[in-house]
């Protein structure tokens, strides 16, 4: 296993850090209150992990950022308040999420999938020509990410392989062309190897297109690989917050939190 | 580059024989009545109408993933708008087919509310209540609806020129407006809407994320569904001349949701096949046994779906795709374990594992991808 080369800490994108800005966050489902209050800012074009045991609220901050939960608070996104819309909203606004599990649509195929994503592009007031042009260079530009897409462009999703389906739900959130992008344990299920190849492009996509990215995972090694930032949540609220390569240096935080041994990977 | 080229290729082969197909069943489509008995033709012309009414509550239930009891009334209401107009006001026969369309859409919008708050059982029971109480709302309303007996109203006449007799006159007026709604419930589909519609039924949070706002869609398709039931009521007043309270009872409602679970659910003809089952198989049920037909249909419906659990429109690809199994196993038993299968031994590389499988055995989602025996995509079929 070797290490992601780079070190993205230098390269933090600096210009508005203020680009998400999560202040005092609670989200709960019912009675249950998961979310005790988190703040955390994530700077445009940034990668941002959110690391951390099962159950500590990952998830459930990812939904309440684009309002699959209700949530109380304050979420910007861009001077935007994101809290109290609809899921439908926000996507408006420019937030895509992946959700855990992928949640492809299975009986249409790998292209309506992906159309689904430019959903509110499309919409009645702009059937023009020229968007409709910019839909088709997107969908050019989603299956040079993942070349596999494209071999399987009239396949039902349902038939494809889980990191295929992975990569489509992502093809899909990008077809948004999102400011943010949310992504729920995308590694969920999936075979190391597909998984690196995910982050891979993950982490083109971000450099390429300036998607500012907040990432769950559970994988903290692949996630820090990737991030700018890291964040690391136990039972709803924040622990510690830095740089990723700061993170992914302190060896014991990694292995009281985030239950993996960093240095004896990096040895082996 | 060479698999695009590879796929508009085989695009054009298939719309090449779905056209000759679509020109061969208009051939025989439009030939039949000159060729079967007025009775019969007059059965034809009732499986189109009936195909009309199903492909709505399919664009409802099959690809909207709701569910209504209550289309029967949605029918009544469109067969009375007909009846009414032609009793009343004479307004001749083509002006009653806008108008009803018209007013069961804004029925259906109507309906569309509480189903967006209710799904599964409580849906049906809502629908259904509207199917229970507008029998009685028809008998009610004497001075309008003629009350208990009905509206009798003229049927549709054939015009001098077209020299046509009359059953033949109505065939061709019916399957006029069939080719054209069921053209237009495919088109529906395939246009941005069908595709928020379908995502809804797939994963209703997913395509929320998407931005596809739930509720228009979810409205809207209850409001197509209807208008395409009272498109299928006009024709019945048309071809029958005569309603009546009796003729709509909660059964129809019922009979409509057999129909398409029968002839095969998210499936663009299987509506038709349904149509066709619904019309046919009382009358030979009556003549296998004349106590008690019901029996005999209840017994239909069931051999049907043990044999065919995704519909009569599933049938052949779920034939094929046994065969293919079969085909397979008898492969794989020729040869030596671990050697590469005959790439002839199954002729849908659907199931053929892609490189991504390969690289990733313990995915879950590639071993159950079964694409034989499930029902996705039979439309463009």
């Amino acid at each position: 296993m070797s290490e992601p080369t780079t070190d993205r800490t230098e390269a933090t994108p600096g210009a508005e850090p203020d680009f998400l800005t999560v202040r005092g966050l609670h989200a709960g489902y019912g009675q249950a209150r998961v979310l005790q209050g988190l703040d955390f800012r994530v700077a445009r074009g940034e990668v941002c992990a959110i690391l951390g045991p099962n159950g500590a609220g990952k998830t459930t901050t990812l939904r309440a950022l684009c309002g699959m939960v209700r949530g109380r608070g304050s979420v910007t996104l861009n001077g935007t308040e994101l809290l109290g819309r609809s899921p439908e909203q926000t996507a408006r606004i420019g937030v895509a999420h992946v959700p855990e599990g992928r949640g492809t649509f299975n009986d249409l195929t790998v292209e309506e999938n992906l159309r689904v994503g430019a959903h509110l592009r499309t919409g009645p007031r702009r059937r023009g020509r020229a968007e409709r042009a910019a839909v088709a260079a997107d969908l050019e530009r989603i299956h040079d990410y993942f070349p596999r897409l494209r071999q399987r462009s009239r396949q039902a999703a349902g038939s494809l392989s889980g990191g295929e389906q992975q990569m489509l739900a992502i093809g899909r959130a990008l077809m948004l062309r999102p400011s943010l992008l949310l992504l729920d344990e995308p590694s969920l299920g999936l075979a190391p190897l597909v998984t690196r190849e995910l982050f891979e492009i993950i982490r083109a996509v971000n450099e390429e297109e300036g998607t500012t990215v907040v990432v769950v995972e559970q994988n903290a090694q692949l996630a820090l690989g990737i991030a700018h930032r890291a964040h690391v949540l136990e039972a709803g609220r924040l622990v510690l917050s830095g740089p990723a390569a700061q993170i992914r240096e302190d060896g014991q935080v990694a292995e009281v939190y985030l239950g993996v041994s960093v240095r004896s990977r990096k040895a082996g | 580059m060479s698999t695009i080229t590879a796929a508009l290729g085989s695009d054009r082969a298939r719309r090449l024989r779905a056209a000759l197909t679509g020109l061969l069943a208009a051939a025989a489509a439009v030939g039949a009545p000159f060729y079967f008995a007025p009775f019969q033709v007059f059965q034809l012309t009732m499986v189109l109408l009936y195909a009309v009414a199903l492909a709505g509550l399919n664009l409802l239930v099959g690809f909207g993933g709701q569910i209504s009891l209550g289309h029967g009334a949605f029918f009544a209401a469109g067969a009375y708008t007909a009846a009414v107009m032609l009793d009343r006001y004479d307004t001749g026969h083509l002006a009653t087919l806008p108008v009803a369309a018209a007013g069961c859409f804004v029925l259906g919008l109507g309906f569309g509310v509480p189903a967006l708050r209710l799904r599964g059982l409580y849906l049906a029971l809502v629908t259904l209540s509207f199917a229970v109480f507008l029998p009685p709302l028809l008998k009610r309303l004497q001075s309008v609806t003629g009350g208990s007996m009905g509206l009798t109203v003229d049927k549709l006449e054939p015009p001098a020129w077209s020299g046509l007799a009359e059953d033949q006159w109505m065939y061709f007026a019916v399957l006029a407006v069939t080719a054209v709604v069921l053209l237009l419930a495919r088109n529906l589909l395939r246009s941005r809407v069908g595709r928020a519609l379908l995502a809804v039924r797939d994963n209703e949070s997913a395509a929320e994320v998407m931005g596809v706002r739930l509720s228009l869609h979810k409205t809207l398709a209850f409001a197509w569904s209807a208008m395409f039931a009272g498109v299928a009521g006009c024709l019945y007043t048309w071809v029958i001349g005569f309603v009546s309270p009796d003729s709509f009872s909660f059964v129809l409602s019922i009979t409509l949701l057999a129909g398409l679970v029968v002839g095969g659910l998210a499936s663009l003809y299987g509506p038709l096949l349904g149509a066709a089952f619904v019309m046919y198989v009382p009358s030979v049920s009556q003549d296998v046994s004349e106590a008690a037909p019901g029996v005999v249909f209840g017994l239909l419906i069931i051999a049907v779906m043990f044999a065919a659990p995704t519909g009569l429109a599933g049938l052949p690809g779920r034939v094929r795709g046994a065969l293919a199994r079969r085909a397979t196993r008898a492969a794989t038993l020729d040869r030596t374990p671990g050697a590469p299968s005959a790439p002839g031994a199954n002729p849908k590389s659907l199931a053929e594992p892609g490189p991504a499988a390969v690289l990733t055995p313990a995915e879950p989602a590639a071993v159950d991808a079964d694409p034989v025996g499930a029902p996705p995509r039979t439309e463009k079929e």
